[in-house]
């Protein structure tokens, strides 16, 4: 299992992330990345993700299990008929300063691991998603975090075109 | 009961339906400013930038503020607020200066300023401020509330979760409270501590489904057997709570009942369950078809896989 891979993401998916943490500023949110596995024999392998889902800002629901069940099942489903998978998790924290993965991002990325072994999980970063919508900064606002389970490694980001560069290496 | 239950729900709609469609007009020139703001207030709704910017427009309006006599005074703290939520620290400095002359030693302005140190982010200086007005007035429900917020809002959730059993010893009827405390835990995955917050939520006002449902999804996120039996008779008083409407409570049902079946499988299955699991099944599927009938079918095949498991 190679440890390196790279994480192209698509426009629409970068974007509706970002806008669903600026649409609640005040709560933590998440939501699920799909896309597809493009190319499993490169090395580094590369995963596209074409698409984010959103799934909650309530702090009642977020880090409970019934929506993330129901959510991972019907998405799997909705998807799968466009030959998309989900690849992925992305969470902004409700703090401005908090850094930290929550245990319920490590716990939804570990599920999503176990069917799609490449699986990312993104991590908003709050003071760069500020200074990106001032126009201070055209530095991604996300970093990403790979579960090779058991290890977890953080990886580098990039801007290329349309499409967010991510790439993990050990 | 639960006709009671259903109509209150209703109103709570009808309020926010208004709130949404007076922001709107406001925001697009269409007057009912001050009906937004004092909706806003009622319903304790945080909308922070349409009441900046429509309630700064009011009161740089000296006509129309002076209309609104003694009013005015309650605006200019609706707007500190506001300004604080949108980070305008400025604005919110302004408006607690024209309170302060005019309630000069108010314990209701203290808390203002006091607010406006934790915008600022001086922690410090917040608390001080606020024990200040717990020393002359110890049950300051809001002061008590403060500290609370500002342990939060440092990342310090085992300081918010002492403080907060603390205020709840106090005040055991602040249902909002409880449900702060239950967040917390949550987000700490102190399940069983969550769940008995709104065991006692429950107790006290049984006839509110939202606190129904909050416990089920608790309940069913720990697991097992018996937790899970226990989920989907919640998930079903708040289907019978809020008439059906419910549709994170009808998926519930179905979620939980799949859950079961994939424990007991090969025991002897209990026959009462099955009615209710085809009834929820039943209207989710009506639910769909009428709201979202492009996504029938993902229900549909859902349901399937639920029956098969």
């Amino acid at each position: 299992m190679g440890a390196e891979c790279q994480y192209e993401l698509a426009q629409a998916a970068y974007v509706k992330l970002a806008l669903h943490a600026l649409k609640h500023p005040a709560a933590a949110v998440n939501g699920l990345l799909v896309g597809r596995l493009l190319d499993g024999a490169s090395s580094p392998a590369v995963v596209a993700v074409v698409d984010a889902v959103p799934l909650s800002h309530s702090p009642h629901h977020l880090p409970l299990l019934p929506t993330h069940e129901l959510a991972l099942n019907l998405v799997e489903d909705h998807f799968g008929a466009q030959g998309l998978a989900v690849v992925g998790y992305y969470h902004a924290n409700a703090l401005r300063d908090d850094a930290d993965l929550p245990a319920v991002a490590k716990r939804v990325g570990d599920h999503i691991f176990r069917y799609f072994p490449r699986a990312a999980v993104l991590l908003l970063n709050n003071n760069k998603l500020e200074e990106a919508v001032k126009g201070k900064n055209r530095e991604p606002v996300v970093q990403v975090i790979v579960l090779i389970f058991p290890i977890q490694a953080k990886g580098s980001v990039q801007l290329c075109d349309n499409l967010l560069h991510l790439s993990i290496i050990k | 009961m639960a006709a009671a239950a259903v109509a209150a729900m209703a109103t709570a709609a009808d309020d926010e339906a208004r709130l949404l469609r007076l922001e709107e007009q406001a925001g697009h020139g269409g007057g009912g400013a001050w009906e937004y703001l004092c909706l806003a207030r009622k319903l304790r709704a945080r909308r922070p930038d349409p009441v900046l910017r429509l309630g700064l427009a009011l009161l740089n309006n000296s006509s129309a503020r002076s209309r609104l006599a003694s009013e005015q005074w309650t605006l200019y703290e609706q707007v500190a607020v506001a300004a604080m939520d949108c980070h305008r620290l400025d604005v919110a400095k302004d408006c607690i200066g024209v309170l302060s002359k005019q309630f000069p030693g108010s314990a209701r302005i203290g808390r203002l300023e006091a607010l406006l140190f934790e915008a600022k982010g001086e922690w410090a200086d917040a608390e001080r401020a606020y024990a200040l007005i717990l020393e002359n007035n110890p049950f300051d429900q809001i002061v008590h509330k403060r500290k609370i917020a500002i342990a939060k809002a440092q990342g310090d959730m085992s300081l918010a979760v002492e403080y907060l059993n603390k205020y709840l010893e106090l005040f055991m009827a602040d249902h909002d409270a409880w449900r702060e405390l239950a967040e917390i835990y949550v987000s700490l995955q102190m399940y069983k501590q969550a769940a008995f917050c709104y065991e006692e939520l429950i107790l006290a006002q049984p006839t509110i489904p939202l606190y129904h449902l909050a416990y089920a999804e608790v309940l069913y996120t720990m697991g097992g057997l018996e937790n899970l039996q226990t989920a989907r008779k919640y998930y079903a008083s708040t289907i019978k709570l809020t008439g059906g409407k419910n549709t994170r409570a009808l998926f519930g049902v179905c979620l939980c009942s799949a859950a079961i079946s994939q424990l007991t499988k090969g025991r002897n299955k209990e026959e009462e369950s099955s009615e209710l699991q085809s009834l929820a099944a039943e209207a989710l599927l009506n639910d769909y078809k009428q709201r979202a009938p492009s996504k029938e079918v993902l229900i549909t095949n859902m349901l399937k896989n639920m029956k098969l498991s």
